[in-house]
């Protein structure tokens, strides 16, 4: 997928230089920070092989209820946040029980939209919206963290990680493991490239936007739990074959629930970050292409609609995928058609080579 | 220790190790429903002994494994581990107990690599501050071990096991459940799905457990299989325990016609 990805910015590039500039990767960047943070929380329930329709509209609802404590009742603004984080788990928590009596997650969370899109009329003041502008509910996006604190954070967060990395190559020589210095060294140059190039593209204009470190931090703490620690293996085992999972004793049923509680919380982030942005919540908040999106984009970076394949970065890289395709097509002046042909075209071919490397042939029966 | 066991029906002379039984069964019987599953089984596992459990489709092979196992409970009857009265009323409780079983569908996670396997549901990891982190060097160093303990050879610990072979995956379910060093290693139909070079690699590894001095009890209804690992055989038909052979102590068509019912050797 990075390959595909390289050859969109190429083509993209090739129309138009402006398409690879700071600014645009800066905007690109904050155009998909919403989708990827949705999608992030989509790949934990794809992972133990479930599915989710609800939750760009309850991210709007979220949204609502921050919004609404925050700039209309004139609460905290961290009371506002854990309130929508709150209610984004409890949603999720209900529709969990539904999947968990036997209740296909499809239907569940259909149903379980069509239930929020009245729910956010609910949650919504009589006329429908609520502005944040001007609101430190605002600062959520706006925020920005100096080039200088933000370069400090790469080179923070790339010793953590070379010393993690210097702490495993510990532990396996004192066991008698293999383990060779190469795996110190490639990846830590790798990650310092990203981080550093990361941080000199996006401080270009006025620091680190706020959502992307908002981003970041999410993807590292996902990154630990699912790869690092025993809930990450059981998340996959339950994902890859439930009853094998089931007779080893892992809590199959919890495991479902708290993937859609991962989901709920993520939601609840995604819908703030995303009124932030657009200084307001509506009807419309969370409606639109967002949940279609955040699903493609989990199936597009490498995580399999069977359940038990691919990983977090999926939701980044699919994220960046389908957003590098509709930033092109707007820059360039085409015409919207364009970028549902191609994001849908890139979709499915996603899920062509998902299921042939799940199933090994796309016809059944084929060997 | 316990020597309260009465003098049993079954082999009086077991050519196995003089010691308490590892495993015992005592007039076990189970019903599902109207069917009669098992009728008064008695079973006895010596450390150190290969027993296998043969007989037609439906005689009640599987039952009496979900029964050790401690996904089934027996309607009456008795099961003894060791000498003592246990209560196997769940998978946990017989592993506790030392009893494990690899049913014949190895339940393995096809994604997940050998190591991850091997400690499915039994990680190593480290305290909560830590988000419970695996201590994969730990589980690594001791899953070589126990791999090479059957010489099961596997070319990376890494690569998720449905890329491996049959046999592969058998020495891997196998190896998952000496993981908790069990006393009693119960293997359904370990055979049924493979080659034949594979299949020898199998009853090797089953040679290797009882080596190591663990009562082994095999499901098979392959005769070659029975004859050249089990040093008894035990028959069941329609849910009743009809013949018992020890090593050598037998020919083929004499375990086929106590398994059919041919003619009825002087049992039942
Ligand atoms: N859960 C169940 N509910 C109802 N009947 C059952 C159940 N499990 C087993 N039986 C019945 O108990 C009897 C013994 O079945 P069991 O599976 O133990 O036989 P088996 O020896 O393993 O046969 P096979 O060689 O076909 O595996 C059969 O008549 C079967 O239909
Ligand atoms: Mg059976």
């Amino acid at each position: 997928m990075l390959v595909v990805l390289a050859i969109i910015w190429a083509v993209f590039y090739s129309q138009s230089p402006a398409y690879l500039s700071f600014q645009n990767l800066t905007n690109l960047t904050l155009q998909i920070v919403t989708t990827a943070i949705l999608a992030l929380g989509v790949v934990f329930v794809l992972l133990v092989g479930e599915i989710d329709l609800s939750s760009a509209v309850l991210s709007g609802v979220c949204a609502a209820v921050a919004a609404g404590l925050t700039v209309n009742s004139g609460l905290p603004l961290p009371v506002g946040i854990a309130a929508a984080v709150a209610a984004g788990m409890a949603v999720m928590f209900v529709q969990a029980q539904a999947v968990m009596f036997g209740v296909p997650s499809l239907i569940v969370t259909l149903g379980g939209m069509v239930i929020l899109q009245g729910l956010i009329l609910v949650v919504l003041p009589p006329e429908f919206t609520i502005s944040v502008a001007g609101t430190p509910f605002a600062t959520i996006a706006s925020a920005a963290i100096p080039a200088g604190t933000s370069y400090a954070l790469a080179a923070v967060a790339t010793l953590a990680f070379v010393a993690y990395r210097l702490f495993q190559y510990r532990e396996r020589l004192s066991t008698g493991s293999l383990a060779s210095l190469t795996t110190i060294i490639v990846p830590s140059a790798l990650v310092a490239a990203v981080l550093f190039g990361g941080v000199f593209t996006l401080t270009r204009q006025r620091g680190l936007p706020m959502p992307v470190l908002i981003v970041a931090v999410m993807l590292l703490i996902a990154w630990y739990v699912t790869t690092q620690t025993r809930y990450g293996i059981h998340l996959y085992a339950v994902g890859g074959d439930r009853e094998a999972a089931q007779r080893a004793g892992i809590p199959v049923r919890r495991m479902v629930l708290y993937s859609f509680l991962v989901l709920g919380a993520c939601a609840a982030v995604a819908g703030m970050v995303d009124a932030s942005r657009q200084l307001g919540v509506s009807v419309t908040s969370g409606s639109g292409p967002l949940m279609l999106n955040a699903i493609a984009a989990a199936v597009v970076g490498g995580t399999s609609l069977f359940g038990g394949r691919g990983s977090i970065w999926s939701a980044l890289l699919g994220a960046l995928v389908i957003g590098s395709i509709s930033n092109g097509v707007q820059l360039l002046g085409l015409s919207t058609e364009v970028q549902y042909f191609a994001t849908g075209s890139v979709l499915i071919i996603a899920v062509a080579v998902d299921v042939v490397l799940t199933r090994g042939a796309l016809l059944p029966g084929r060997r | 220790m316990t020597v309260d066991s009465e003098p049993q029906l079954s082999d009086p002379s077991d050519g196995g190790p003089h010691s308490t039984p590892l495993l015992e069964l005592r007039k076990v019987s189970k019903h599902f429903g109207g069917v009669r599953a098992l009728h008064e089984v008695d079973l006895t596992v010596h450390p150190g002994e290969v027993v296998a459990l043969v007989g037609d489709n439906g005689a009640g092979k599987s039952t009496l494994v979900k029964l050790v196992s401690g996904v089934e409970r027996p309607d009456t009857g008795e099961i003894r581990v060791r000498g003592q009265h246990a209560r196997l009323d769940s998978p946990r409780a017989a592993a506790e107990a030392g009893i494990r079983t690899i049913f014949q569908d190895l339940s393995l996670c096809d994604n997940l690599d050998a190591v991850q396997n091997l400690f499915l549901g039994q990680e190593r990891h480290g305290p909560v501050w830590s988000g419970r982190r695996v201590r994969r060097h730990v589980m690594e160093e001791q899953a070589r071990r126990v791999l090479e303990s059957l010489s099961v050879k596997l070319r990376s610990l890494n690569t998720p096991v449905v890329a491996l072979s049959g046999g592969q995956r058998q020495g891997i379910a196998i190896c998952r459940a000496l993981i908790s060093d069990p006393a009693v290693v119960i293997l359904d139909e370990p055979t049924a799905a493979l080659g034949v070079s594979q299949r020898g690699e199998v009853l090797d590894l089953i040679g290797r457990l009882r080596e190591q001095g663990r009562g082994v009890v095999v499901i098979s209804h392959d005769m070659r299989d029975v004859r050249q690992i089990a040093d008894r055989v035990v028959v069941l038909r329609l849910g009743t325990r009809v013949a018992e052979y020890r090593r050598g102590g037998y020919t083929p068509s004499e375990l086929v016609s106590a398994m059919t019912g041919a003619h009825e050797p002087s049992d039942d």
